[in-house]
């Protein structure tokens, strides 16, 4: 081999070798910044999914506690319907006393000598509703009660008949203070107890 | 060999060496040119494949929820059947107690 093709494929040698140089370099910058992403999407990635993770957890719960609060729904309804067909009846049973005389009699008079106590007058209105305004022995009520509060009392009785089932309203004779004990309202007064105690008989709530 | 075809040859030579370096320079100017489509690839990529499977996390969540919110529904029908039927039988029970609390409350 002659000195000049020595000299020749030495400098192709020097000069393929900076070439390969080169590209090496533009390709590990490549490398370099494709790893540099990579760790950079990947945590991106692992965002969406942590992300993601979160939302399907809370998906789920949603489901759950929507199914939760539509059964807890359901059963308060059904509760409700048996809740309201007992108190319903009761309350017929307590307006049907009023059909029978033997039980209902002496009811009134309690009914009357409470809000008579109640009221602390000596003189008093009493108001019934029109069939018991015809069909009650006022001689023998106002006889029951003196006995009941075991003294005399002055009975006055209205000749206006009041709307009810049954009972009395007793107020003073300028009607300014009342007792209402007629059966209807001493049933809606004594409702919010009515119902604790059905809940708790019929729910063991 | 003559001296000017000694000189010829070594020019010859340089001047591809200087096209081996030029071509080399050019590729690797290529190779740097690529490397910001070449990382948006992988990007999209990537996120693509992270909100794929983002969604069936969250698909496959709605599924389960769904199963388990029908399953309780169905245990919860089945426990509210239960208890209205006890409920049922004491009713005539609790109508004789409230009446009574009506009635009695004045004796």
């Amino acid at each position: 081999m002659s000195e000049t093709t020595k000299f020749t494929e030495d400098i192709l040698k020097v000069a393929t070798e900076k070439a390969g140089n080169i590209i090496g370099e533009a390709e590990a910058e490549r490398q370099r910044a494709s790893e540099e992403a990579k760790t950079s999407i990947s945590r991106e990635a692992e965002a969406i999914i942590r992300n993601a993770r979160a939302d399907a957890e809370a998906v789920k719960r949603r489901e759950i506690s929507e199914a939760r609060h539509k059964a807890k729904l359901h059963e308060e309804k059904e509760k409700d319907i048996v809740m309201t067909e007992v108190l319903d009846h009761a309350k017929k049973r307590v307006l049907d006393v009023a059909k029978d005389d033997s039980k209902y009699l002496p009811y009134l008079t309690t009914l009357v000598e409470s809000a008579i106590r109640q009221l602390g007058d000596e003189t008093l209105l009493i108001h019934l509703n029109k069939a018991d305004m015809t069909r009650i022995n006022r001689t023998n009520v106002e006889r029951d009660v003196a006995k009941g509060l075991q003294k005399p009392i002055k009975i006055e009785w209205s000749k206006e008949p009041i709307e009810a089932a049954g009972g009395a309203i007793v107020s003073s004779p300028d009607g300014k203070t009342r007792i209402v004990n007629t059966l209807d309202e001493r049933f809606d007064a004594l409702e919010p107890k009515l119902l604790i105690e059905a809940g708790k008989s019929l729910f063991g709530q | 060999m003559s001296g000017i075809e000694t000189v010829k040859i070594i020019v010859n030579a340089e001047k591809q060496a200087a096209k081996i370096i030029k071509d080399a320079e050019a590729t690797a100017a290529d190779i740097r040119k690529k490397i910001d489509s070449l990382i948006q690839t992988q990007r999209t990529e990537m996120l693509a494949t992270a909100k794929k499977e983002a969604s069936a996390l969250v698909q496959q969540a709605e599924e389960e929820g769904r199963r388990e919110a029908e399953s309780y529904e169905k245990e919860a029908a089945v426990r509210t059947r239960e208890l209205i039927a006890r409920a049922s039988s004491k009713k005539s029970a609790t109508v004789e107690k409230l009446v009574g609390m009506v009635m009695e409350g004045e004796k």
